[in-house]
């Protein structure tokens, strides 16, 4: 009916409300909105404590001009997938400018794999497709990431943190075999 | 009008001639100048993004080497930002703030004037760096130490210097606006009844105070690792690489609110024109303006999700992202509001606008995925963040901002854009920006990274980058018939008169284009929408009667019930005398920046433009406050 209606704070010669009215409209989206809130946080904490979130960790600090020389990382090449314990593994890694070491991993169905990461150079990505491995790997800095591959296959990894001229030939196979454990 | 522009100015600076231009210090030239400056870095960073387009149309693309792609995609980035979205924000604010609280000009003309010119002079700076070696090729984020390596190579020495110098040029406009709306409001224009654009100028000017040294600090120490064998942010020497990205995004995510608050400030001018009812929830939408320049501070990690912050730094961030989302939704509740049950006229404006909430909603939405920290380590460096950002900053502010174009163009020139051509244009942008954008989602879900300059075949990516590029010279047309528009509409556009929207604010009560002093008499404000309530009353049913008392939409005033009515006398309107030093000034200061570029011979250069600085500056500081003879 009306053109010209009244809103929340408009001056002119609408009609008043007392102080702190509010359009009962709007105070509903007010509510829609606070749900919506305390939803994402409760998603947040569900992610965090039942489904066992973990966030790419700052593991420890290195020095990037010896670290490729050291133990644990000097035998990456050969050595690149190493079992711990029954079904868990461990991969130290070496991102440099513009490859992955080890840039072939192989490892059985079902088992938990732990990557301890850093860079020589500059910073690189690493990112496993269908997996929840995505972290910056930053040089002097160690970051650590565990996931669980369930399903046989070829999980291609890449860099998605641009590196420079061969960025977009970084990359490497991550393969999960079928039938053992 | 009885008086005449000649006979109210003193000093009507010169009219024509490119002298007229360098000199002037009126804010609407200087404006125009941004607008026009902006146009053009527009026209060449989305040149820049169609051959982007075109070498990725295809796995293993052979358009472009990597070296030319890198290049291209960090120029790209850096020109979008810094040379067009913040300029034609510049441009919208210098033109249109002083006029919105019935101001004659800007509270320090000529450092106005300094502003722009350090501005066009950084922004070529960097583009002469594709015809000396090549140009940035680090991203636009220039990530150290990617950035600080090959020292060899200057091109991130333009990176650095050429985006500090652009800070400087937005600080100082900042403190300008700043200092303009405190002190030059007219009387009666008290803070709550200034236009929600000029509260958006104002929010956007201490975001970028505040924000603009730690990223001014960090590139100064990113040139000093370059140049010096400094080593801040190198990690083999106990330097931390993400201090670098701290202080980027420390800067870089209220930056993102430097581009986005003044479309929201356009885009709530717009809508209740266009829905003849007031903005709905005006302090609603102001403090939720400011709300989001408060927190806009405490969200910046949330682009470093995936470095090893740890869940507690994760979680605060990831919250505070949620939180700000809270106050950005106000806004689109508040615009929504201000259209509901209006009576709608969908002019071109009216169009950008509606586009404006639609595409900045979609790109507002998988910005809270990002605030998620489990949902945005996946999507971390994807092409999904490509989509999201050019959601916000194409399908928003790029929206925004041509709906402020086709809006005020009428203002600035005196006569109207096509409509027909204008509408075109609407939904060519609109189909070619889903077209390019929306499938950038799914090619980050699916996991193409960025700032690769091509991808291999059998990824599942091929088709959506087709149409990605389709889309994008879908754009490219829309633009070319937007500059057409703008062409035609100059010479042969409808004349437009005072108040061709029927508009509710200052702006649209004086001549179209407005004359110099921009006010024969200053007005006198009695309320919100002002110029609306002076045109139109409402009867005991709210209906809009219109009032007799607005002849050829000059504002008369009433004398109504306001407080303080001051009528001034006719005298001589004293408008600020034109000057060259503010151009000198800056000139100096960019030709110090070339010299620190190339340092290893430079020193001469920077001895050089240093003086011309000085000599600009104390010209400045020394010259009469008036020009001697009287035009």
């Amino acid at each position: 009916m009306t053109d010209e209606t009244s809103s929340a704070g408009s001056p002119g010669p609408a009609e008043t409300h007392e102080e702190g009215w509010i359009d009962p409209t709007e105070r509903n989206w007010f509510r829609f909105s606070i749900v919506l809130l305390v939803a994402f946080a409760v998603a947040v904490g569900v992610a965090g404590f039942a489904l066992g979130f973990q966030v790419p960790g700052d593991e420890a600090r290195v020095d990037p001009r010896t670290v490729a020389d050291e133990a644990p990382w000097s035998d990456r090449i050969d050595n690149p997938v190493r079992e711990v314990a029954p079904g868990e593994y461990v991969v130290y890694m070496i991102a440099r400018q513009f490859r992955y070491e080890p840039n072939t991993i192989t490892v059985p169905e079902g088992s938990t794999i732990t990557f301890y990461v850093t860079s020589i150079d500059v910073q690189h990505g690493l990112k496993i497709q269908d997996t929840n491995i995505n972290l910056q790997i930053v040089p002097g800095q160690v970051s650590k990431l565990t996931t669980t591959l369930d399903k046989a296959g070829t999980y291609p990894f890449i860099c998605h943190e641009f590196c420079g001229l061969g960025h977009a030939g970084m990359f490497g196979t991550l393969t999960v075999e079928a039938g053992e454990g | 009008m009885a008086v005449t522009a000649e006979r109210v100015t003193l000093r009507t600076p010169g009219e024509t001639g490119l002298w007229s231009w360098i000199t002037t210090v009126d804010h609407k030239r200087i404006g125009l100048l941004y607008g026009v400056t902006a146009f053009f870095f527009f026209f060449v960073g989305g040149l820049e993004a169609l051959l982007v387009r075109v070498q990725l149309a295809q796995p293993n693309g052979e358009v472009l080497s990597a070296a030319a792609y890198n290049q291209l995609f960090t120029m790209h980035g850096l020109t979008m930002v810094f040379l067009v979205i913040m300029p034609i924000a510049a441009a919208f604010t210098n033109y249109f703030l002083p006029i919105l609280i019935g101001a004659r000009d800007v509270a320090f003309p000529r450092l106005n004037a300094f502003s722009y010119w350090l501005f066009l002079f950084s922004g070529i700076m960097i583009y002469t760096s594709f015809f000396v070696g090549g140009a940035p090729d680090g991203a636009w984020v220039g990530y150290s130490p990617l950035a600080t390596q090959l020292p060899e190579v200057v091109r991130m020495d333009y990176w650095a210097i050429g985006l500090n110098l652009l800070g400087v040029a937005s600080i100082a406009s900042s403190a300008n606006f700043i200092a303009t709306i405190f002190t030059m409001r007219a009387p009666g224009m008290t803070m709550l009844r200034m236009p929600v654009f000029v509260w958006m100028a104002l929010v956007v000017a201490f975001l970028l105070i505040f924000s603009l040294p730690p990223v001014a600090i960090g590139l100064f120490q990113l040139f000093f690792d370059r140049n010096f064998g400094a080593l801040f942010y190198e990690g083999a020497a106990g330097g931390d690489p993400l201090l670098w990205q701290h202080l980027f995004w420390l800067f870089g995510h209220p930056e993102v609110y430097v581009l986005i608050l003044p479309a929201m400030g356009i885009v709530s001018e717009i809508l209740p024109v266009f829905s003849r009812k007031p903005l709905f929830g005006y302090e609603f939408v102001v403090f939720s303006g400011a709300a989001i320049g408060f927190v806009g501070f405490g969200v910046w990690s949330h682009h470093m999700f995936t470095s090893g912050m740890g869940p507690v730094a994760e979680a605060g961030f990831g919250i505070a992202t949620m939180i700000i989302a809270v106050p950005t939704g106000v806004k689109i509740f508040n615009w929504i509001g201000t259209t509901w049950g209006g009576r709608l006229r969908f002019s071109t404006p009216m169009l950008f606008s509606l586009g404006f909430i639609a595409m900045f909603v979609i790109g507002g939405l998988s910005g809270v995925t990002h605030a998620i920290v489990p949902a945005d380590t996946q999507q971390h460096d994807s092409y999904y963040v490509v989509a999201h950002f050019h959601y916000v900053l194409f399908g928003g502010a790029v929206f925004g901002y041509v709906a402020g174009v086709y809006y005020w163009f009428p203002k600035w020139t005196g006569r109207m854009l096509h409509e027909g051509w204008g509408k075109v244009h609407f939904w060519l942008m609109l189909i070619g920006f889903n077209l390019t954008f929306a499938p950038m989602h799914i090619l980050g879900l699916n996991g193409m990274p960025r700032r690769t300059y091509r991808y291999g075949e059998g990824l599942g990516w091929d088709l959506w980058n087709l149409v990605a590029t389709v889309g994008a010279f879908v754009i490219g047309i829309a633009f070319l018939l937007f500059l057409w528009n703008i062409i035609w509409a100059r010479k042969h556009g409808e004349i437009a008169g005072n108040d061709p929207w029927d508009g509710r604010t200052l702006e649209w009560t004086i001549p179209s284009p407005p004359p110099v002093h921009n006010f024969d008499e200053v007005p006198v404000v009695h309320s919100l929408d002002d110029f609306w309530h002076k045109k139109y009353a409402e009867d005991e049913e709210g209906r809009l009667v219109e009032m007799a008392t607005v002849s050829g939409g000059t504002l008369v005033d009433t004398g109504g019930e306001g407080e303080g009515e001051v009528h001034e006398e006719h005298h001589d309107i004293h408008m600020p005398s034109p000057s060259y030093y503010p151009a000198l000034s800056s000139l100096g200061i960019v030709i110090t920046g070339y010299g620190l570029v190339y340092l290893s011979w430079g020193w001469a250069a920077v001895a050089v433009g240093a003086m011309v600085t000085l000599w600009g500056l104390f010209g400045w500081s020394l010259e009469p406050i008036t020009r001697e003879e009287h035009a």
